[in-house]
């Protein structure tokens, strides 16, 4: 039976996600929004291709609500309770909706993850936040069958199928990745799937298929893009305040206190009142940084964004989150990089997965691994040929197995020398 | 179930040792569907921690939680010891106060747990 609380958060998810869907059609119109919505299955998925840039704002915001439906749905459907973690995948769900997930790329990668709990003999909600993260490698869906140059039946057959085979490998990957990085980074499934992305764009540079990178941007992003998280942040905020203003105020002070290493449910360990209140505030901070730094309200920001906002709910806070920013925008400064360009601010806002180091080993642990960080990611996403849509997830995760086995190192050496 | 129960007792070892006890016994007895895990210590407690210590141990069942990170348990150590990865994995826990600490028994058992078949005191269990 669900509770109340959960019984609000099925509310204000609802209200996210057909606000979402019904902004779209508003700001492109009912046929254009349609036309390019079904447009979007078809285009290139591979980092980084802003959809807002593609088929029209209208589209890509139908297309964030649809695939976040699709997550509530899959979690409403496996029984598992609404809570950070699912709050988490659903969120993050729709903000790569903007950048590179659709309902057909995502779909055959949930059944092969749901096929691999059938073989495993286990409910399906025990990889339930596999299916929802896993979809980070849609884009191989849409690669095979739109973009490999084979035709009709025989792509979409091998589309399918090497999504449903994806789903169904990320399992037993996503757990041993958890060993390397012990937790430290939140986007674990973003590090799994990384990896054997690694191997499938091996597989096609070996068949002389090409995989670069290409940067489809939208430098001007309209006032409905602009406005879009702020809006959603307040109304988080306002959800928090009437839910209960003073717990809502307590609780936020000690979501700040956890290290928000995974896997840290602020919903189940705090209340739902102070982690709406963080998620909230959360975004607010995140648009305000991509304001200062003149970043492109675009996508792919957007994307970061509701990642961040997501991930209010199990491992980021505002405390564990600034070392990590801090540290992506020393090392711009460093490296003579442009705040506001592509790979430095998504790197800001989704490098925020390593926020766990700052959490359990202070400021200076955070702000290091946020400047090694950003000069990693700029290097990773060609690796797997930007198919693995958290390529901050995968870099994360190799930063985060880094600086685990240095600081292991450190205290066990200095405990047997003690 | 070998490996599983060395996590547990890793985890949960870890937890004690965090509270720097100068004794700590741990012992593991089989029943007839699973098995009885008792951990001893002699750091004596606050009635607030020992309530939080029962409530991270006998959490809301959590399968998509369980599965996928309670591999950690016992395991990933470095950083605090979350006892959360234990609670998930056990069918039923009780946490007690001894004459000079602490004592927490752990029940494991299959997916058909029974607790009638397990040494768990009936006042506890409701049955």
């Amino acid at each position: 039976m669900k509770s109340s609380k959960e019984t609000g958060l099925y509310i204000i998810l609802s209200i996210i996600i057909t606000g979402s869907i019904l902004l779209g059609f508003v700001v492109q119109g009912v046929n254009s929004t349609l036309k390019g919505l079904i447009a979007l299955q078809t285009r290139p998925a591979r980092l980084i291709t802003d959809y807002t840039a593609l088929e029209g704002v209208g589209a890509a915001l139908v297309n964030s609500g649809l695939v976040a439906a699709l997550g509530l749905g899959v979690v409403k459907l496996s029984k598992v309770i609404l809570s950070g973690p699912t709050i988490a995948g659903i969120l993050t769900m729709m903000g790569f909706a903007l950048f590179g997930k659709t309902l057909l790329n995502c779909i055959p990668i949930m059944i092969g993850v749901y096929l691999s709990a059938k073989v495993a003999n286990k409910p399906f909600a025990a990889y339930l936040l596999m299916a929802l993260f896993g979809t980070a490698l849609g884009p191989l869906v849409t690669f095979l069958v739109f973009q490999s140059g084979l035709n009709g039946s025989l792509a979409m057959s091998l589309g399918v199928l090497a999504g449903i085979g994806t789903g169904f490998c990320l399992p037993p990957i996503a757990i041993s990745m958890l060993h390397l990085h012990q937790g430290y980074n939140l986007y674990n499934i973003g590090f799994s799937c990384g990896f054997f992305g690694l191997f499938v764009a091996s597989l096609f540079t070996a068949a002389k298929i090409n995989l670069d990178i290409k940067v489809i941007w939208n430098t001007e992003p309209s006032l409905a893009l602009i406005l879009y998280i702020p809006a959603l942040s307040g109304f988080l905020i306002l959800c928090s305040i009437l839910m209960g203003h003073k717990k809502a105020f307590l609780d936020f002070l000690s979501i700040q206190k956890l290290p928000g290493r995974l896997p840290s449910d602020f919903v189940d360990q705090l209340s739902a009142e102070g982690t709406l209140l963080n998620m909230g505030l959360l975004g607010l901070s995140g648009s305000v940084y991509v304001y200062v730094t003149k970043g492109d309200f675009n996508g792919p920001v957007l994307g970061g964004l509701l990642t961040l906002i997501g991930f209010g709910s199990f491992g980021k806070h505002l405390k564990n989150c600034w070392p990590v920013v801090t540290g992506v925008v020393l090392s711009c400064f460093t490296f003579g990089k442009n705040l506001a360009a592509p790979g430095p601010i998504l790197a800001a806002l989704f490098g925020t997965t390593l926020a766990p180091l700052a959490g359990q080993f202070g400021v200076t642990i955070g702000i290091a691994a946020g400047f090694v960080h950003l000069f990693m990611v700029e290097r990773t996403a060609a690796w797997h040929g930007g198919l693995d849509l958290y390529n901050n997830g995968f870099s994360g995760g190799l930063t985060a197995a880094l600086f685990v086995a240095l600081i292991e190192w450190y205290r066990t050496t200095r405990q047997t020398l003690s | 179930m070998k490996e599983y129960i060395l996590h547990l007792i890793g985890e949960i070892a870890r937890y004690i040792l965090d509270g720097d006890p100068s004794r700590m016994v741990i012992s593991l007895h089989r029943e007839q569907d699973g098995i009885h895990l008792a951990i001893l210590d002699n750091n004596p407690r606050s009635e607030k921690e020992i309530e939080s210590i029962r409530s991270a141990l006998n959490p809301e069942r959590r399968p998509e939680l369980s599965e996928y990170y309670g591999i950690m348990a016992g395991h990933d150590l470095l950083g605090s010891s979350r006892l959360n990865l234990v609670g998930w994995q056990v069918k039923h826990a009780e946490v007690s106060r001894t004459q000079e600490g602490t004592k927490i028994d752990l029940w494991l058992g299959g997916e058909n747990f029974d607790s009638s078949v397990f040494s768990i005191p009936k006042e506890r269990t409701g049955t």
